[in-house]
């Protein structure tokens, strides 16, 4: 399995939302690492038929995903980021209903939509009412329709956005878990979403690609530039205007601030290991500062 | 399967439901304002209304079943002049008077006929047969026609040569002696079922007018669009969905409907010609075949107005903009006919479909190519063909749709 995009764009009136993107993916899981309105979900969006692109193509080994229609869908299972449901449909209609649009026969449909059902840990609420889900049921409804149809590729808009903490690794690890034999991407905000599972991952920014590389290629792009030192509270809104601050913590007599830099940002300072979350700082600058994302 | 779950999407909302439950409540008050249009004076000159009066009245009229023959007709004006002549009739007191009319409900209808044929045109003498010989009574049906003709020739209303000649081989078409039988429960049916057609289209419009805009409005496009039907069959099954409702419901209600005002009101009569009591009808059919008409243009409007609805829930995404739909094509059109100074044009409007029962009371001719025919005739199958024509428009506009919110 092959997808491939080519020069792909996606311009609406003067706001170009993807811009020239050419990007090929196998099978394995690819993280789309970048702030909220980097194009991420314009990119998915034209990933899953949903948009046509303005220029650019995309392949599926080769053929044209747009000209394949249903056959290129039919492989296809999508999580969007605003996950719309049917407030009135139980969780086992739902997906029966999903089920039934993907083409899955009735009565594969009705075995597939128990196993998922248990696979997602939704066994007790299958019988409830979507609109009474809570935040974490309903994303895990939302992966286990994405599931249905088996599919061969497998698109995850911001999956976790919303979660707690619990409920992110047991998505994260559920994502890995059907990761398998399968071309998964996954766009998200959240460094740590990608960090372990993703084969590869792509940092978006403005509609481009920024960097890609495997977490180790990018943290190795920064060696030299993540320094960790110890300041007077008086000095610590001095250092995070010189410099991009990824982390603070307050000691008794001062703070202790992990620095992006190319040069030695104070005297003591001393050289740390880079991590994902430092790349993105790097990228990102302020924006990468979301509250959840040292999760 | 698609098809079933996309009937349980609709019905599935409060709103739906409760719309559901309000359109046979609908149902029930609409019914019984039609069945109490029926009424019945007893031999004590006392009135009466609702299923009593209804069977009461079948029998008294039962014994003039038949055809109208010039022997009946004069039977029925000797009959009129002896109740004419009696104490209770010649009496200053409503209730002998009401006495004396209780006598004349048997023959009530065939007095009209009578009634009709000896007023003028388009001036219905209530008292008219009260004039008429019984001699007389036997020349109802060549009246009927040379009424047309002395009315085309006074030139109070325009009309073509083709259309002077379209309206009086008509006419002379009409088959006669008239079958008789009671046709209360036909004409009240007949004059009220437009009123209860347009109530259901408008509730049918409402049912129909998420269909399109649904995935939109609860975010759940993009996973809609996303999969394998999608952009197919599943878009394929709310156009069926939409189709069925309209249908089923349709069907349903105008079936309840009909049960319930002719089962009170009485059956006979559906082989009778409408001009028993449409007497200047140019439609030589008979009262079921007027309801046919009449229910069918009701269904094309109701087809046609829930193909439109469909169209902009899927254009705009608003179920509100589609809601309005069904508001404005059936019920905002007639005050659009009122400023709009081409009555002609307004005659093809599809608020149109909802009226035939006017169009088959009077003349409704136009005339196309030097071709006559009646405007119910011909809106029809426009209509029909259009609300099917826009059914793969729906279909095409919605599964182009792109998810951009």
């Amino acid at each position: 399995m092959e997808l491939k995009m080519t020069e792909l764009t996606r311009r609406f009136g003067s706001f170009t939302a993807v811009d020239h993107i050419d990007l090929t993916m196998t099978n394995g899981v690819y993280g789309l690492l970048g702030i909220n309105g980097a194009g991420k979900t314009t990119l998915m969006r034209m990933l899953c038929t949903l948009l046509t692109p303005t220029e650019g193509t995309i392949t599926c080994n080769g053929k044209d995903i747009f000209k394949m229609g249903a056959d290129y869908r039919k492989l296809l299972g999508y999580l969007p980021q605003d996950f719309g449901f049917y407030p009135e449909f139980s969780v086992r209609d739902y997906l029966l209903y999903i089920a039934s649009i993907k083409g899955i026969r009735p009565v594969v449909a009705k075995k597939r939509v128990s196993e998922l059902i248990g696979k997602v840990g939704l066994s007790k609420a299958a019988g409830r009412k979507m609109k009474k889900l809570s935040g974490g049921m309903r994303r895990r409804a939302g992966i286990a329709q994405a599931m249905l149809n088996d599919p061969r590729i497998l698109i995850l808009d911001e999956p976790t956005a919303g979660l707690d903490p619990n409920e992110r690794i047991r998505f994260r690890n559920l994502i890995s878990e059907l990761s398998e034999e399968r071309l998964v991407l996954l766009s998200t905000h959240i460094v740590s979403d990608v960090e372990y599972i993703a084969n590869e991952i792509w940092l978006m920014k403005d509609g481009k690609i920024l960097s890609q590389g495997t977490a180790e290629e990018l943290t190795g792009t920064m060696t030299d530039r993540v320094w960790k030192c110890f300041a007077d509270k008086a000095d610590v809104p001095k250092l995070m205007q010189r410099y991009k601050v990824s982390n603070i913590r307050s000691e008794p007599h001062g703070a202790q601030l992990r620095i992006i830099a190319k040069n030695r940002p104070t005297a003591d300072a001393v050289m740390e290991e880079p991590n994902l979350e430092d790349v993105f700082l790097f990228y990102f600058g302020e924006k990468a500062g979301e509250n959840d994302a040292v999760i | 399967m698609m098809l079933l779950f996309e009937i349980r999407k609709i019905f599935s909302r409060f709103k739906n439901r409760f719309a559901a439950l309000l359109l046979l409540i609908v149902l029930g008050i609409t019914s019984i304002l039609a069945v109490n249009k029926v009424e019945y004076v007893d031999e004590n000159g006392n009135s009466t209304t609702g299923i009593t009066a209804a069977a009461n009245l079948r029998a008294v009229r039962e014994p003039w079943s038949g055809y109208l023959t010039e022997e009946v007709l004069k039977k029925a004006v000797e009959e009129n002049n002896a109740v004419n002549a009696s104490t209770e009739a010649n009496s200053t007191d409503i209730q002998e008077q009401n006495k004396a009319f209780a006598k004349k409900q048997g023959f009530e209808e065939i007095r009209n006929v009578i009634n009709e044929a000896f007023s003028g045109w388009r001036d219905y003498d209530y008292y008219a047969v009260d004039s008429v010989s019984p001699d007389e009574a036997g020349t109802v049906y060549e009246r009927r026609i040379s009424q047309l003709k002395g009315f085309l020739d006074s030139g109070e209303e325009y009309f073509s040569e083709a259309e002077k000649e379209y309206l009086i081989s008509h006419f002379e078409d009409l088959e006669t002696p008239f079958y008789y039988e009671s046709v209360t429960g036909w004409d009240v049916l007949l004059q009220d079922i437009s009123t209860f057609i347009l109530i259901l289209a408008l509730f049918i419009g409402f049912f129909i007018s998420g269909i399109f805009s649904d995935e939109f409005q609860t975010k759940a496009d993009a996973i809609f669009f996303s999969a394998k039907f999608g952009r197919s069959r599943a878009a394929g099954a709310k156009i069926g969905a939409g189709f069925l409702i309209t249908t089923v419901f349709y069907v349903v209600f105008i079936f309840l409907y009909t049960m319930i005002v002719l089962g009170v009101t009485g059956f006979q009569g559906a082989g009778c010609p409408i001009q028993l009591t449409l007497w200047r009808s140019v439609y030589n059919i008979t009262y079921f075949q007027a309801y046919l008409l009449i229910v069918g243009a009701g269904y094309v409007g109701t087809l046609f107005a829930g193909a439109l609805a469909m169209l902009c829930s899927a254009v705009t995404r608003s179920t509100a903009a589609a809601v309005v739909v069904p508001f404005i094509i059936l019920c905002a059109f007639p005050f659009l006919s009122r400023i709009i100074t081409l009555p002609q044009i307004c005659s093809f409007f599809p608020d149109q479909l909802m009226e035939v029962y006017l169009h088959i009371k009077d003349f409704d001719l136009v005339e196309i190519g030097g071709k006559v025919m009646s405007v119910a005739t011909l809106i029809i199958p426009v209509y029909a063909a259009v609300s099917l024509l826009l059914q793969p428009v729906v279909y095409l506009v919605y599964r182009k749709s792109e998810v951009r919110n």
